[in-house]
């Protein structure tokens, strides 16, 4: 079968061009040009894309977006913006956008069969309510939950989290971000006892060395690459070292390109660890002063679901090794096991448990991982001589050592989104604490974000199903009461038992447990693994899902109710970015038709419930906490009339409209004459993104997270600022005394993170005195080993497939799809592969194939040149097209601590259309 | 028509004298036409390749100066450096009318301008006073072939540019391989009045600057889009909203009904794929 090209982009996005933004230059006098512009007001903003997090200035008139530009004020940027912040200023007007809530209905009424027919605001809450109050009984909080999102403003995820966790005592509220940065968030929380990096952007200009771990800078922070790209030029000595499972863009410049095996890292950086030792090159200062070792269990799973029930067939074999897996030879070295042994995995249930070690446990830890294992084990590349493979693991770990070399480590997805991505994470600062690169000008390892607001939005505000605001944890009895106390909620208003994670709340679709799903500002359905499962559950189960959104996506196709969304820009805001940098915007257009931003969703729905609904007694399955009954949430009703509620205040009333808020009016000098389109939608006079924010930030202050009040970051002169902001000052390097005013005078460096800091200690296998001994102060130093990822190539599906962005797109596509430019820049996506591999296959470049796994198969066609050289053995295609679903191929396999899904590595079998 | 059994073709029930008249009447008819067809072709040719043509300072846009120009060559007289020549019928550009190739003589921008009120139809429009607001083409430059590109001293475009520092700026950078600097010729298309000195005096074997017509070599920035450090554009301090009678002023009240189609629902309606 041969399609052409244009035939196979499928569905009206090809044909959904944004009208036209503003007034074409070449039509006007550059006189009369130069006079329309002065009319033109300008105010500044953030891009709408990545973690990078750039400044953008935003003209409007009448009502209307004209321009944007790089703002030059902000010193993320400095005016540049790559391509898709160019068209921050076309991407609500593509031509489908929603502008009118849709259900399925038949005969007038709400049928999950029926057709998506426009309705009201009015009946589509009626039934959204209704559905919920139903799966609310029947369920109980655990039966309802939401898929959040890091691209919302940080007021609205914070309204979500206190809606779900407050209203509805239900914790199964869990965000993109869980995907995104989640194996980041559970390593500082195990090393640092604090989340977020300790450096910021400007370690780029003072550093000598900069290695990105399986992370593609150049096409996904791409104005971070300028940075890094012009420090690799202006400085001599500077180098950069793309550790990479294939060539991409990032080697362009790279002095060293180390292609490596998925998963591999994990042994890469033991070897490096174990060269620092062998040399003699540990930082002992900083190491006996600031630091402790540690280590946790192995046995752990892969994240997957504990039961073959839902599994196809072809899924059996791989599923099978959440219970048990036969160890390779590389991971009996490796774990000091043997070959061939059958391990039990028994710590499922556990897997973030951990103990202090002494550094003779350390050193014996690492010491299998020598230059001879490792590189057997890690060369990617299989044209590649060993000994060229050697030399360059060998030359890294010489770049690390190099006691002259400053150096930062950057990662995104490579190593969070990995069945050990913890691990990874824990390694990467494993190796700057042993040499004492950490926390310093240039010197430090370095998580990016990848989401505009993972960190400002889901981390810091806590909107996850463990956590609450600033580092606070759900099962910490003493954080649910601060928590409680801030809200004025009653004692035990909150649901101590974790809720579903992301991955977790569709595998609860699947099996039922979950009824009710609001899905907002997210598009699980295309970006999630292995979704054939979940399209199924959402059309085919007995359950109501909601998508808030701003385009017809995937996951709108498979709703029962679409909420048309405002968009960035059509509504306040704020995000943080990737160096804790939070930056503020006002509304500077009305959203069309009858789109409403996310916060009004959430705030007008909760009109609709009454405090008696939800905090007299409820029924939690599985709900094991100390101080309360097994299985349910006691009734916190009496205790709230004694604080002055009445059983049938709304909860809006409750949690938004509180008198505290309610004091903050609009309008507000601070809008500069601004529309706010929810105060007005409202109607009761409050100003609830800066009523919000206030409440919000005294959870922050005091331990290492402030954040300032609202007006200051509305400031003319104010770009952001990182937090701690402290009497006004921003801090650039947490825990170091010379930049973290957190840190006492003398202490050089302090750690002082407080969550798991109080641990038992043990040997490299398990603990042998469970006492907690407090490590307060200090950072750990975790051995991990090598483990093999869970499904990889066979004799059946013999190429690793891995997958990810590229440049032009973001995510799903929904947003940059709609803008004409760059849908005919990247019109498709396609799979990169060697050109051996395709030849072998009887393919061509451009051919059609099938993409095929044990969980589903895609057509896509065969890219042989391009950006991304694949060695043999390995295809990567990305994910924004939706004529191409790719996760219908990859596997939701995870890793057991973080939950964060495995994107990067499935086996997969290739063969002609 | 249908085929006869000797293999030709003809309407049925006419005679051979009638058919050789008539079809010789065809023959006529269609060497005529062909001659037709053939000049028609030359002219098409000739418009397309007129986007080659270099005219003199103040030509009216293409289509404008081909109707005006009556072809007269007093322009071409009133050159004091024998630049403009009329274009005859073997050469790539349209018949007849002038235009100068910088390679061999470039403009030289007489302050006077002679060409122009030599000109007795306006083709060459008369309102040009200054010469350096002539937009006669575009200089581009070849970075592979242009020796200041490669690192070396040369920038002779930019000393005989006669609008030196305004069409031709020099732009420094590091040379990453010694401690030298790079520099670089950088063309502003809003000075530029396309004399081609600055190709005529290129030293390269082939030039590696050229006059061109703009349209062939220039792009767009969108329009919706500022380069944010090239203007000042301080926070507005009093927003006003859209006029209250436009709709883009307030959010659309609740209280309207539901229409009865909406963006997006016939694309959600298709479903999936399967």
């Amino acid at each position: 079968m041969h399609l052409s090209r244009r035939e196979f982009i499928k569905s009206g996005i090809a044909a959904s061009t944004a009208s036209l933004v503003g007034l074409p230059i070449s039509k006007l006098a550059e006189a009369a040009a130069a006079d329309l512009e002065k009319s033109w007001q300008w105010d500044k903003s953030v891009c709408r894309f990545c973690g990078t997090g750039c400044g953008i200035m935003v003209a409007t008139k009448d009502g209307r977006i004209v321009a944007t530009k790089g703002d030059p004020n902000a010193p993320v940027n400095k005016g540049l913006n790559c391509i898709k912040g160019y068209f921050n200023g076309k991407i609500q007007s593509g031509k489908d956008r929603l502008t009118q809530p849709l259900m399925r209905m038949k005969d007038g009424k709400f049928d999950k069969k029926g057709q998506f027919v426009p309705v009201t605001w009015e009946q589509a809450f009626d039934e959204m309510e209704r559905q919920f109050r139903k799966t609310y009984a029947e369920k109980g909080p655990t039966g309802v939950a939401m898929l959040a999102s890091a691209q919302k403003t940080i007021q609205e995820g914070y309204a979500f989290n206190k809606l779900f966790k407050a209203g509805w005592r239900s914790n199964t509220i869990d965000p993109n971000a869980r995907n995104c940065m989640a194996s980041a968030v559970a390593a500082f929380y195990s090393v640092f006892g604090t989340d977020e990096p300790a450096g910021n952007y400007d370690d780029i200009e003072y550093t000598d060395t900069m290695v990105l771990w399986g992370a593609n800078m150049a096409e996904m922070h791409p104005i971070l690459w300028s940075r890094i790209t012009d420090r690799r030029l202006a400085h001599k000595s500077a180098r950069v070292i793309n550790v990479t499972t294939f060539r991409n863009m990032s080697s362009d410049i790279a002095d060293l390109e180390i292609i490596f095996k998925p998963q591999t890292d994990l042994a890469i950086q033991n070897y490096i660890a174990r060269e620092i030792i062998a040399r003699g090159a540990i930082n002992k200062d900083f190491v006996e002063k600031h630091c402790v070792f540690a280590t946790g269990p192995y046995d752990i799973g892969y994240g997957m679901r504990p039961t073959d029930k839902f599994a196809y067939p072809a899924e059996k074999d791989v599923q099978a090794k959440e219970l048990k897996v036969t160890l390779d030879k590389y991971e009996a070295i490796g774990q000091r096991r043997q070959a061939g042994e059958v391990v039990e995995q028994k710590n499922t249930g556990n897997p973030a448990a951990h103990w202090l070690i002494s550094f003779e446990d350390f050193k014996r830890g690492v010491e299998p991982y020598t230059l001879d294992f490792v590189a057997e084990l890690a060369k990617g590349d299989p044209d590649e001589p060993l000994d060229n493979f050697k030399a360059k693991l060998k030359q890294l770990a010489d770049y690390y050592i190099d006691p002259q070399r400053k150096v930062v480590s950057f990662w995104t997805m490579g190593f969070n989104q990995s069945v050990r991505g913890t691990w990874l994470n824990e390694q990467c600062y494993m190796n700057h604490l042993l040499l004492g690169k950490q926390s310093m000008p240039g010197n430090g390892a370095f998580s990016l974000t990848g989401q505009p607001s993972a960190c400002g939005t889901a981390r810091e505000v806590g909107m996850f199903c463990h956590r609450l605001p600033a580092d606070r944890l759900i099962p910490n009895p003493a954080h649910r009461a601060y928590s409680e106390k801030q809200w004025n909620l009653p004692a035990k208003t909150l649901n101590p038992q974790i809720g579903s994670y992301y991955g977790k709340i569709l595998r609860d679709l699947e099996d039922g447990s979950v009824k009710w799903l609001w899905v907002s500002v997210n598009n699980p359905f295309q970006s999630h693994p292995n979704i054939n499962h979940w399209l199924k559950a959402a059309r085919e189960m007995d359950n109501f899902v909601v998508v808030s959104e701003a385009y017809p996506g995937v996951s709108a196709k498979v709703a029962d109710l679409i909420l048309p969304s405002a968009m960035i820009f059509e509504k306040w805001g704020s995000y943080g970015n990737a160096e804790r940098r939070t930056q503020h915007w006002r509304q500077q257009v009305m959203p069309p038709g009858q789109a409403r931003a996310d916060i009004w969703q959430a705030m007008e729905f909760s009109k609709r419930f009454k405090v008696k609904d939800f905090w007299g007694e409820q029924k939690v399955p599985g709900l094991k906490v100390e101080g309360y009954e097994d299985g349910k949430l006691p009734s916190v009703l009496d205790e709230a009339v004694k604080m002055g509620y009445s059983p049938e205040d709304s909860l809006y009333k409750v949690l938004f409209a509180t008198p505290a808020n309610l004091k903050v009016r609009w309008p507000d000098g601070v809008a500069k004459g601004h529309p706010n389109h929810v105060v007005t939608l409202l109607g009761d006079g409050w100003f609830p993104e800066k009523a919000l924010w206030q409440e919000y930030v005294p959870f922050t202050r005091g331990d290492g997270k402030d954040l300032a009040d609202f007006d200051v970051y509305h400031d003319d002169k104010v770009r952001g600022l990182k937090w701690p902001v402290v009497d006004g000052k921003e801090t650039g390097w947490r825990f170091n005394e010379q930049h973290d005013p957190y840190v006492k005078k003398g202490a050089g460096f302090d750690f002082y993170g407080k969550l798991f800091k109080a641990i038992p200690s043990g040997d490299l296998d398990k603990v042998t005195d469970p006492k907690p001994v407090s490590v307060a102060g200090k950072a750990k130093i975790f051995f991990r080993p090598y483990a093999a990822p869970v499904e990889q190539p066979d004799s059946n599906y013999d190429l690793w497939f891995c997958t990810g962005r590229v440049l032009e797109h973001w995510h799903t596509g929904t947003m940059t799809r709609r803008v004409p430019e760059l849908h005919r820049a990247v019109p498709a996506a396609v799979m990169w592969m060697h050109p051996d591999d395709a030849k072998k296959r009887g393919l061509k470049r451009n051919d059609l194939v099938w993409l095929e796994s044990r969980r589903g198969k895609v057509q896509i066609r065969v890219e042989t040149g391009g950006r991304n050289t694949m060695p043999r053995g390995m295809v990567y295609a990305a994910f924004f097209d939706e004529g191409v679903l790719i996760n219908k191929v990859s596997i939701d396999a995870a890793c057991p601590i973080s939950k964060e899904s495995d994107f990067k590595k499935s086996a997969v079998k290739v063969y002609k259309a | 028509m249908r085929d006869r059994q000797d293999g030709s073709r003809g309407v049925p029930g006419m005679d051979d004298k009638r058919r050789a008249f008539l079809l010789k009447g065809l023959q006529g008819a269609a060497v005529a036409a062909c001659g037709g067809l053939v000049w028609a072709h030359l002219l098409r040719q000739e418009a397309a390749a007129s986007v080659l043509a270099l005219r003199p300072p103040g030509a009216l846009p293409e289509a404008d100066f081909a109707a005006a120009c009556i072809k007269c060559g007093q322009c071409a007289q009133a050159c004091p450096y024998d630049t403009l020549r009329m274009a005859r019928a073997e050469e790539s550009v349209p018949i007849g009318m002038p235009y100068f190739v910088p390679r061999d003589i470039p403009c030289y921008m007489c302050s006077d301008i002679p060409c122009v009120p030599a000109c007795p139809t306006g083709a060459l429009d008369p309102k040009l006073k200054d010469v350096a607001k002539a937009r006669m083409g575009l200089a581009v430059i070849d970075a592979e072939s242009c020796l200041s590109w490669q690192g070396l001293r040369c920038e002779v475009c930019y000393r005989v540019c006669p609008v030196k520092g305004a069409a031709i700026t020099i732009q420094n950078h590091p040379r990453q391989t010694s401690k030298h600097a790079l520099f670089i010729p950088t063309v502003h298309s809003q000075a530029c009045t396309g004399c081609g000195m600055c190709e005529d005096a290129c030293p390269t074997e082939v030039a590696a600057i050229r006059v061109i017509n703009p349209k062939l070599v220039q792009g767009r920035i969108g329009s919706h889009y500022r380069l944010g450090w090239k203007s000042d554009t301080p926070i507005t301090q009093q927003f006003k909203p859209a006029e209250s009678s436009s709709p883009a002023a307030e959010p659309v009240p609740a209280e309207a009904p539901a229409p009865k189609t909406a963006p997006g629902m016939d694309i959600l309606n298709q479903g999936l794929e399967p």
